[in-house]
């Protein structure tokens, strides 16, 4: 009767369960800062949008349109009402399209290349922090790598970015300057330059976490006393040290979900893909505020989710993790 | 089961040895002499040593440039996109103002804009974050900690966008360039929550050694405890962040000006001169490459001064 305890079961559920309460406080937070925030912007909306000429009965009827005649806790409440199932209305400046379905839009190829940028660094990232911690002419390897990482984590994204566009696409022609393709092979050749030049920021990261957990688990008793066993280095390597070095990567690639989205919005910028940070600064420069509420909200709720599936995650696979929480 | 016999393998080998030692004489002995005088007296490695130096010669590079160089960031001076010459060296941009003076200039405003910010909510954050781990009342805690959740909890350009678009991109105040406004009061909103959450975890760390016992046995008041025995501590370790945040800050704020929503043209700085840059790309690379050079090398010399920074303090704790 040896049955193995059930992760939804026992003090590491209670951890996560208390972890989600968080989460939804935290998020209950974002859409109230989200909401005031907005409505400090001095001046009234409905003027903005339709500009100085605008008469009267103009902008009290796009008011009333926007329900911004009815008073602050009536608006907060319905505009709470509208988050969970991320209702924001209507864009201010194109007629009849929901805000909703402009986020989505966006949304996919933001994750898209986040997560490209993500694999790439953990691809990169991985096998260097490997070889910089276990390698045999240790200091000379682990300088050179560390030098790498310095180097990357001075440049910020869309300066890579743009040597990038000059080296790839203006000189050697080998990929798009920009924009987003049609169909899956030229969406790839368009992604491709954004998700290197965003990997510039998560690979020196990478490696360092990499790096210094393989060390930290090299330094392990059962790593000591594999050896002493006789227990064959590659056996070692890849079931012992390997996994303890990956856990780390879990908790850093949570906590930089947010900074891969800011990075984003700036790469997309660069190279014109039609992203959430296109249509967020696109809305800023228009004032377009139902917009605005609705990419705020998506990025933030994003971060957090990332943040609690890490969580989620190392408890999974970390047993330690379970029996202790 | 069989034991595998013979000598360690060689992947595992170097993990069995003592810790190399870090100085290695190069080739160079008058070089590694110098520094290494100097880290023997100043406790810098040369990591910080070289970090600094670059740091400081780019400051004094921006300082003095526009002050010695003969044409004027704003002067349209020369033809337009020409390349680089003698007389400009860097090259000239579409309307024929000299690249070199404006990336000197543009470098000022970038530097001390990174440095400012950083100092402010450094100091700021390291305060209320210290002062939150020690304070005797317990419902402070979670409401601050919260409260930074929350704004941690966007991206940090998303949030920075949403301020400067409550403040007004445009807005002048004082000397200050039209759109630094907007974009000095958003990073000191948003920056001092990394410096607290940081802080915090340290001053918790602090709060129960014997020395801040013995103090508080001294009779000593909390509020001197903080200034005198936890935040100078607290300081030393968040000090290698600091270098770090300046990179990110000078970052954002470049690519703020990038966006549009950052200092506004005529001034120049890095992020506008690159958007100016990103039309001619093919053309007149080099109003490019002139902000590009100096962004990463003062980029450059701020990591490689927080690696050294880091390292030390790694070295405190051992």
């Amino acid at each position: 009767m040896n049955r193995r305890p059930s992760v939804l079961a026992g003090p590491a559920a209670r951890d996560l369960a208390r972890k989600v309460a968080q989460a939804v406080s935290v998020m209950l937070l974002v859409s109230i800062t989200v909401f005031f925030a907005m409505r400090l912007i001095p001046g009234n909306p409905a003027k903005d949008v339709l500009g100085n000429k605008a008469t009267p009965v103009a902008v009290a009827a796009l008011d009333q349109r926007l329900g911004l005649d009815r008073p602050l806790i009536a608006q907060f409440w319905s505009f709470l009402k509208g988050v969970p199932t991320l209702s924001f209305g209507n864009s201010l400046v194109e007629e009849g399209v929901s805000v909703r379905h402009i986020i989505f839009d966006g949304l996919g190829v933001t994750a898209l290349v986040v997560t490209a940028s993500t694999a790439m660094s953990l691809v990169v990232g991985v096998p260097l922090g490997l070889w910089a911690a276990l390698a045999r002419r240790q200091q000379v390897v682990s300088h050179s790598v560390q030098s790498v990482a310095v180097v990357l984590l001075a440049a910020p994204p869309f300066l890579i970015g743009l040597l990038l566009i000059f080296a790839f696409s203006v000189k050697l022609g080998l990929f798009p300057v920009g924009g987003w393709g049609k169909g899956l092979g030229s969406d790839l050749s368009h992604l491709a330059l954004p998700a290197v030049a965003l990997s510039g920021y998560l690979i020196p990261l990478v490696i360092r976490t990499v790096r210094q957990a393989a060390l930290d688990a090299s330094r392990e008793l059962y790593v000591e006393a594999s050896i002493a066993r006789g227990i064959s280095s590659r056996s070692i390597m890849y079931k012992q040290i390997l996994p303890n070095s990956l856990l780390p990567l879990i908790t850093l690639i949570g906590l930089n979900v947010g900074t891969l989205i800011s990075g984003a919005i700036v790469i997309e910028a660069i190279f014109a893909l039609p992203g959430l940070g296109t249509a967020l600064y696109q809305a800023v420069n228009a004032l377009n505020y139902t917009v605005i509420e609705g990419c705020a909200i998506i990025a933030a709720f994003s971060v957090v989710i990332a943040n609690l599936s890490a969580d989620a995650l190392y408890i999974l696979v970390d047993p330690r993790v379970r029996r202790q929480a | 089961m069989m034991a595998q016999g013979g000598p360690l393998e060689p992947a595992v080998a170097p993990l069995m040895e003592a810790a190399p030692i870090a100085v290695s004489a190069g080739r160079n002995r008058v070089a590694w002499l110098v520094s290494h005088r100097f880290s023997r007296r100043w406790g810098a490695s040369r990591a910080i040593l070289f970090g600094g130096g670059g740091l400081a010669a780019m400051c004094l590079l921006c300082i003095a440039v526009p002050l010695l160089w003969a044409y004027k960031p704003d002067a349209m001076s020369a033809l337009a996109l020409q390349g680089p010459s003698s007389a400009h060296p860097f090259g000239t941009d579409e309307l024929g103002r000299d690249v070199m003076a404006r990336a000197f200039d543009a470098g000022r405003l970038d530097i001390s804009v990174a440095l400012f910010v950083v100092a402010v909510s450094s100091i700021v954050g390291t305060a209320i974050g210290s002062g939150v781990a020690l304070t005797a009342q317990r419902w402070i805690d979670p409401v601050v900690m919260r409260l930074v959740d929350a704004l941690i909890a966007f991206p940090y350009l998303v949030i920075l966008l949403l301020l400067v678009t409550v403040i007004g991109p445009g807005r002048h105040l004082g000397f200050l360039p039209s759109g630094l406004p907007a974009i000095l009061i958003s990073f000191v909103c948003l920056d001092w929550t990394f410096y607290s959450r940081l802080a915090r975890g340290q001053a918790m760390s602090l709060r129960d050694r014997e020395y801040v016992l013995a103090a508080r046995l001294a009779g000593f008041s909390n509020t001197r405890i903080l200034v005198r025995h936890i935040i100078p501590i607290v300081f030393r370790q968040i000090l290698a962040y600091a270098v770090l945040d300046a990179i990110v800050t000078m970052g954002a704020l470049a690519s703020f000006s990038f966006l549009g929503v950052g200092v506004q043209p005529p001034t120049a700085e890095w992020g506008n001169m690159m958007f100016d840059a990103q039309s001619y790309i093919s053309t007149a690379p080099w109003m490019l490459i002139g902000p590009a050079v100096l962004l990463a090398v003062t980029g450059l010399s701020l990591s490689v001064l927080a690696d050294g920074l880091l390292a030390k303090g790694a070295g405190d704790r051992r």
